[in-house]
């Protein structure tokens, strides 16, 4: 049953976020900076001519990836605390649990690779993650299925604007090298797919939690702001350290 | 042994290395000659060219004056001669603004990168099956560089040592520690990445220090002091593993327990 509902591509929240990575973002400070770089050209012998990432370009990439790695660890742990407590209860829901469990599971192991490939340091507060990430889904889920999917609906959200952002400025910076006259590597195209499908993953979880009576969890407000401010903090936390 | 082993590792620098030092076909770079104060990069790129760590006057310097570090040490006499041999005034030792620090970090960093170029016919080897060996390999291989100054290596040292060098000679310890575990092909990124990187790196500095005072045949002595230390850290490292296990086992069965006498957990 929910192999048919999983089938269908993500769709009402996608509507409204996907043009926004489309749009040029007004103001980024970091990948602002990079434009009064000096115009340093290495001859390169292969046919694409590629600019050098400037210190600034190679800073934000890493932190992508490290905040990514971290929020796929924590969302793998979320589910993983969740699905026992909410399968027991409620054994309709298992291929669902079971399906955004995996595909979070192949996201985390995604960004575990391109952290080991681009040689990005880990977070150094992986194991605090840990430990919160699965009190969160075990928390929620002893509260109920609705609390459960409110829990993914917040986490999602804000999972789905991060993913937003960090295309945006990708592509800027893909943008910026375009209107210089230089060439894309593929290596940043390929983050920028992967971001994507990662990104519209994410917002089918979503979708999957506000059909499943996320809103209906008693205090919905209550519930995913708080989660949700601890989304932003430990997205801010993780790009830093 | 130094140049030609230095050019060489700079015709055909590994893929892996972080930046190369010496890219004589690249187009110069306007680069200041401040280039030594360039930041550690972080996020390692396939595609795009990097900046290498020296500016090309400096290292063309550098290059020179390394061949006198054996007789003259790290010193800015060596730097001077080094300069002359290049083919620029003695005074353009001036343009390095860390001075004798320079040379050093010249030192660290030919070498970081020899380890790079080196790892693909020392882990050719069939006989080093686990990372834990291909580490142990490669650290030794590191240090076997160190042969050439190693009677100079005290004086560096203390240099290395001052407060306004120390944050760079960290820096390039922990990369050189990041470069061997990349290059041994251990893929965890986990807390371990900490824990392993730290490790290695207190175990391979206190290898060199050790390696100072060594006068046995070909560093006998400090080959069998670094494998008894990475002995020790494969063995703490190991006990400290086996106890997380046991505790996540543990942890989850009581878990399961409750879960089966009903209790909504």
């Amino acid at each position: 049953m929910a192999s048919i509902r999983l089938a269908r591509p993500a769709t009402s929240f996608c509507k409204h976020l996907i043009p926004a990575a489309s749009r040029p973002l007004s103001t980024n400070a970091v990948l602002r900076a990079t434009t009064s770089s000096t115009p340093e050209n290495s001859a390169s012998d292969s046919t694409k001519k590629l600019k050098p990432l400037t210190q600034e370009q190679r800073d934000y990439l890493s932190s992508a990836l490290r905040v990514n790695q971290a929020g796929e660890l924590a969302a793998t742990l979320i589910y993983s605390a969740q699905s026992p407590i909410i399968v027991r209860k409620h054994p309709h829901l298992r291929p669902l649990m079971a399906h955004m469990y995996d595909q979070e599971a192949v996201h985390f192991s995604t960004f575990n690779s391109l952290i080991h490939k681009h040689r990005v340091r880990p977070t150094a507060l992986y194991p605090l993650w840990s430990v919160l990430a699965s009190g969160l889904g075990w928390s929620t889920a002893i509260m109920g299925r609705e609390a459960a999917m409110a829990c993914t609906e917040a986490v999602e959200t804000e999972i789905g604007n991060h993913y937003n952002e960090q295309i945006r400025s990708i592509l800027e910076m893909i943008a910026e090298w375009e209107a210089q006259g230089y060439d894309v590597s593929g290596e940043i195209k390929q983050l920028v797919d992967t971001l994507r499908r990662i990104r519209d993953e994410e917002l089918e979880h979503l979708d999957h939690a506000v059909e499943n009576d996320a809103r209906k969890a008693e205090p919905h407000w209550l519930l995913t702001n708080v989660i949700r401010a601890g989304c932003r903090g430990a997205i801010w936390v993780s790009e830093k350290v | 042994m130094a140049s030609p082993c230095i050019s060489r590792a700079a015709r055909c620098l590994a893929s892996t290395a972080r930046g190369p030092i010496a890219r004589k076909t690249a187009a110069a770079p306007a680069s200041s000659p401040s280039s030594l104060c360039r930041r550690q990069q972080h996020y390692h790129s396939y595609d795009h060219p990097s900046t290498p760590p020296f500016g090309p006057v400096d290292r063309e310097i550098l290059a020179a004056a390394y061949k006198h570090v054996p007789e003259h040490g790290f010193s800015l006499r060596a730097i001077g001669l080094g300069a002359r041999d290049a083919g620029y005034p003695d005074i353009s030792s001036g343009i390095l603004p860390d001075g004798q620090f320079s040379l050093i970090h010249y030192h660290l960093v030919a070498q970081r990168e020899r380890l790079a170029d080196r790892s693909r016919e020392l882990l050719e080897d069939d006989s080093l099956t686990s990372v834990g060996d291909k580490v142990a390999a490669l650290t030794w291989e590191r240090l076997v560089g160190n042969r050439d100054i190693i009677h100079r290596w005290q004086e560096a040292l203390a240099i290395m040592a001052q407060p306004s060098y120390l944050p760079k000679s960290l820096a390039e310890l922990a990369a050189l520690s990041d470069d061997i575990w990349f290059l041994a092909g251990d893929k965890a990124v986990d807390p371990s990445w900490y824990t392993k990187r730290a490790a290695l790196s207190m175990v391979y500095s206190s290898s060199e220090l050790f390696m100072t005072n060594d006068r046995s045949p070909s560093f006998l002595e400090t080959r069998q002091f670094l494998h008894r230390r990475l002995g020790e850290v494969q063995s703490v490292g190991g006990t400290v593993g086996a106890v997380g296990q046991w505790v996540g086992f543990t942890l989850n069965a009581g878990v399961n327990v409750l879960r089966s006498k009903g209790v909504p957990i």
